[in-house]
């Protein structure tokens, strides 16, 4: 074997790609993380209790969603289960993408499981799923979910200090928007995968009345099964 | 506004209501694997949940639909310029300026 061919599948080489790939989504986590900096500082949060829920919890929708309930005194069963609503995709993410950890020891895939976030989901399924090497996959997954960890600590500490001094006419948060769009745009490419997301996206508007945000659960449940009944229906037409 | 000692168990289950889902199927892996229909139906997971959460969030104003606002056209902007163009960074430049520039010519 070459030594280029060596490093090219190793520890160092995976998080160097993972680097490359995951920097520019991970852009978007800046203003989100600003966001609920924010968010915690408005609701009365000292900055100590505010970074405690930020390292303990680490997930950016379920801190928002719950914070509305924790300053309402709401019971810790209905905060609970609320958060457990919103994390619920990450159940289907976490199936998802067990296989490609394949070979990686029980230690990292704790660790590799607590830092799964979107960015890292969307960035490393195929790779995860294609390269056969566990040390490059390990290099590739860690260093999207590291990052991820140090900008969200950093900038939602600048977020908790910065609180009501960004004016709020700048939509600083759409980036995050942006950011999904991002991620969104190259997959839809192959067509089942644009009947997922149409199914998705607009079942999650037509479901928004439903209770803890369950709506946007049952859309993702079906625009999965919308993008696998179309590629069924793709290969009978070619076959 | 105070909060006890309470606050830091509310942190503690929120967590472990996150990382458990999170973890629970790779911590697995090797004992328990999903079939293979299922697994394949998977594949369709993520770009049905990142619609599912950028859709409602550009096409709603207020909770109800809205055709005619600045985020959908910000939005229909970054995902031309996403289709169209290579550059990570284009999208969020475009995107920001489309959404900027109706808020400041469409005050209100």
């Amino acid at each position: 074997m070459q030594p280029s061919d060596f490093e090219r599948h190793g520890f160092a080489a995976g998080v160097r790609e993972g680097f490359v790939a995951f920097l520019p989504v991970s852009v978007g986590l800046i203003p989100w993380a600003l966001v609920v900096g924010m968010a915690m500082t408005s609701a009365g949060f000292t900055p100590l209790q505010a970074m405690g829920m930020n390292i303990i919890v680490f997930a950016g929708t379920a801190q928002l969603g719950t914070l509305p309930l924790i300053v309402d005194n709401a019971p810790l069963w209905l905060i609970v289960t609320t958060g457990l609503a919103l994390n619920l995709r990450f159940l289907i993410f976490s199936a998802g993408i067990a296989p490609g950890f394949r070979g990686i020891g029980t230690g990292w895939r704790w660790l590799c499981g607590h830092l799964l976030t979107d960015g890292s989901f969307a960035v490393c399924y195929d790779k995860l799923m294609q390269v056969d090497n566990p040390r490059w996959r390990l290099g590739f997954y860690l260093v999207t979910g590291v990052w991820t960890w140090l900008l969200w600590q950093a900038f939602t500490l600048a977020g908790i200090f910065a609180a009501g001094i960004v004016p709020k006419s700048w939509s600083l948060e759409f980036m995050a928007t942006i950011a999904l769009i991002v991620l969104l745009v190259p997959m839809a490419k192959a067509r089942p995968m644009l009947v997922a997301a149409l199914v998705g996206g607009g079942s999650a508007v037509l479901l928004r009345g439903m209770p803890l945000r369950l709506g946007i659960v049952t859309a993702i449940c079906l625009g999965i099964a919308a993008g696998f009944a179309a590629e069924h229906w793709q290969e009978k037409k070619t076959a | 506004m105070n909060y006890d000692a309470s606050l830091w168990l509310i942190f503690i289950l929120l967590g472990l209501a996150t990382t458990l889902p999170r973890a629970g199927f790779i911590v697995l892996g090797n004992r328990f694997s999903l079939p293979p229909t299922l697994q394949r139906a998977l594949r369709y997971a993520p770009a049905a949940a990142l619609a599912a959460i950028v859709v409602p969030d550009v096409l709603l104003v207020g909770g109800s639909v809205e055709p005619i606002n600045p985020k959908l056209a910000a939005a229909i902007a970054a995902i031309l310029v996403a289709a169209r163009w290579r550059n990570p960074w284009l999208p969020f430049i475009v995107g920001m300026a489309v959404l900027l520039g109706l808020k400041a010519l469409f005050p209100g």
